[in-house]
């Protein structure tokens, strides 16, 4: 059965069985990929960037940079492209026509079919992505370090990669997260997109945004479901570590802060751009694909610094019909504690401005970092207790990406032996 | 004028006011977040630079919380010990001689 996805288009997974893939690959030039492109190519072949099936092409780039929508008119705001160096090209003698084999870990890993080799403005690409040119943006310092040549054309995975534990139990491609959908008997479900570990604040926006997006639903039977879906890509020192991430989020349900049949854990592969309202569209598009009917935006979604408005992320919705965008923004203010009202509230209910007290970045980091357990009202024991845990089980003891971490973590995934 | 002190932070749960309460120092302690409190354990200036220059992971934050922060989890516990075996906050001194 044709499964659709953002833009109305199919949902094409290129993925090949390796053992008939070996004869096709054979004597292919080979060109390694660094750890970015290697997890584009895994979303790409499973058709988590429908309607995208390989890396985007000039029209392409020039269409999402000017009006935020690809060549067959399909709202996309984020360029999704793989670049070379162009002494690479020459060397190897690369062409139009031609299919490369992209190795990664040493190992064959899917094909890339050259319809186009291309140049572009960097600055002009991050200028109108980011709506800043500056470096000191990330996602603009990863524009500027593209190499100087693109290659636009379709991928195909040619030997899958082994999610490696505990990450197994959460990557669900579009065809199997809608499985499990439609297993729950979900009619609605909510992405909470994340690269925290959760507090209280972030349950509350969980369940704020399951009760919006519940709505007029009858109540009788569950028919509404979260969908925790942790972004796991490039990680800076001072991250929360991929495996505290995942497995507290998971832990809220195992613990009943959420019941069985509302909760599933999930993860996506994606090196944040930082790009704000942009980026908001495109994690839209990311979690239509993957069956989901809401998205949760809160305060500052995917921003960084000052570059853009708190809000920015809210109202970029409104500039894009509902024909375009299958899946619904549902738009939060932030939760915090109130000491007047003995409870974590939605700052837009509680009227006690001045008693508040907020869930702050630093102060949450700073009781981590102590390991003294806060009260249950602001951080659930149990994910208190697995945060140390996992610090001491996977990241030399930190919850916290550090050097170490960085040189010896275990992949998100391997790339399995495959013999030519 | 009373002197400028360069505090360390440490975090109060029920589990630690308890043994402030001991002490008699659960007074000292602030109401910081939910419940949770805060014991600010003075450095003179010396001590605090004793600190920075003996845990390389430290950092006083002059900007925001005026306060010397990212010391390593265990050093803070001793601090904390350290006051409840003292019965006192001043203890910075004798706490900095053993490094
Ligand atoms: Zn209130």
């Amino acid at each position: 059965m044709k499964i659709i996805g953002h833009g109305g288009k199919e949902i094409v997974e290129r993925v090949m069985d390796p053992r008939q893939a070996v004869d096709k690959i054979r004597g292919l030039t080979r060109i390694p990929i660094r750890d970015q492109l290697a997890r584009e190519v895994v979303m790409l072949s499973y058709g988590f960037f429908t309607p995208l099936q390989g890396f985007m092409t000039k029209a392409d780039v020039d269409g999402v940079v000017a009006n935020m929508r690809l060549t067959d008119g399909t709202v996309w705001s984020i360029p999704i492209v793989f670049d070379l160096a162009n002494e690479e090209i020459d060397a190897k003698r690369i062409k139009q026509g031609d299919t490369l084999l992209l190795t990664y870990q040493d190992q064959p890993m899917a094909t890339l079919d050259v319809e186009e080799i291309f140049s572009y403005d960097l600055q002009k690409m991050a200028e109108k992505i980011y709506g800043t040119a500056e470096e000191k943006h990330p996602g603009c310092a990863r524009t500027y370090k593209y190499a100087d040549r693109f290659i636009g054309g379709k991928v195909t995975l040619v030997n899958p990669p082994k999610m490696s534990e505990p990450f197994d139990r959460f990557f669900f491609t579009p065809r199997q997260l809608r499985a499990k959908i439609a297993e729950k008997g979900w009619l609605r479900s909510v992405a909470h997109q994340t690269r925290n570990v959760p507090h209280s604040g972030h349950e509350w926006l969980m369940k704020g945004s399951w009760i919006a997006c519940h709505g007029d639903l009858p109540v009788e039977k569950i028919v509404t479901g979260i969908v925790v879906s942790a972004v796991m890509g490039e990680k800076r020192k001072g991250d929360y570590i991929d495996e505290a991430i995942v497995l507290t989020h998971d832990a809220l349900r195992t613990y009943g802060y959420f019941r069985e049949d509302v909760h599933i854990t999930s993860i996506v592969l994606w090196d944040m751009r930082y790009a704000g309202p942009k980026e908001a569209i495109f994690h839209a598009i990311l979690r239509t694909n993957l069956g989901l009917t809401h998205h949760m935006f809160g305060r500052d979604h995917a921003g960084v610094g000052t570059y853009y408005d708190p809000y920015d992320a809210h109202r970029i919705f409104d500039t894009i019909s509902e024909d375009d965008l299958r899946i619904k923004p549902i738009r939060v203010l932030a939760w915090w504690f109130c000491p007047v009202c003995g409870e974590v509230t939605y700052s837009g209910l509680c009227g006690h401005t001045k008693e508040r007290q907020n869930f702050s970045g630093t102060v949450v980091r700073s009781i981590i970092q102590d390991g003294v357990r806060p009260p249950r009202i602001i951080f659930r024991p149990e994910v208190f207790d697995l945060i140390m845990e996992t610090a001491e089980k996977y990241g030399f003891g930190s919850p916290y990406v550090g050097d170490e971490y960085l040189a010896k973590r275990n992949p998100l995934f391997t790339v399995p032996p495959l013999k030519l | 004028m009373t002197q400028e002190t360069y505090p360390i932070n440490v975090w109060i749960n029920e589990e630690r006011l308890a043994k402030l309460q001991a002490v008699n120092l659960a007074d000292m302690a602030e109401e910081a977040f939910a419940g949770l409190k805060v014991l600010r354990v003075p450095c003179t200036e010396a001590q605090r630079d004793k600190v920075l220059a003996t845990f390389p992971t430290a950092k006083y934050d002059s900007a925001t919380t005026k306060s010397i922060e990212q010391l390593p989890r265990d050093v803070k516990d001793k601090i904390f010990d350290a006051v409840i075996a003292k019965g006192s906050l001043n203890i910075m001194g004798e706490f900095l001689a053993q490094y």
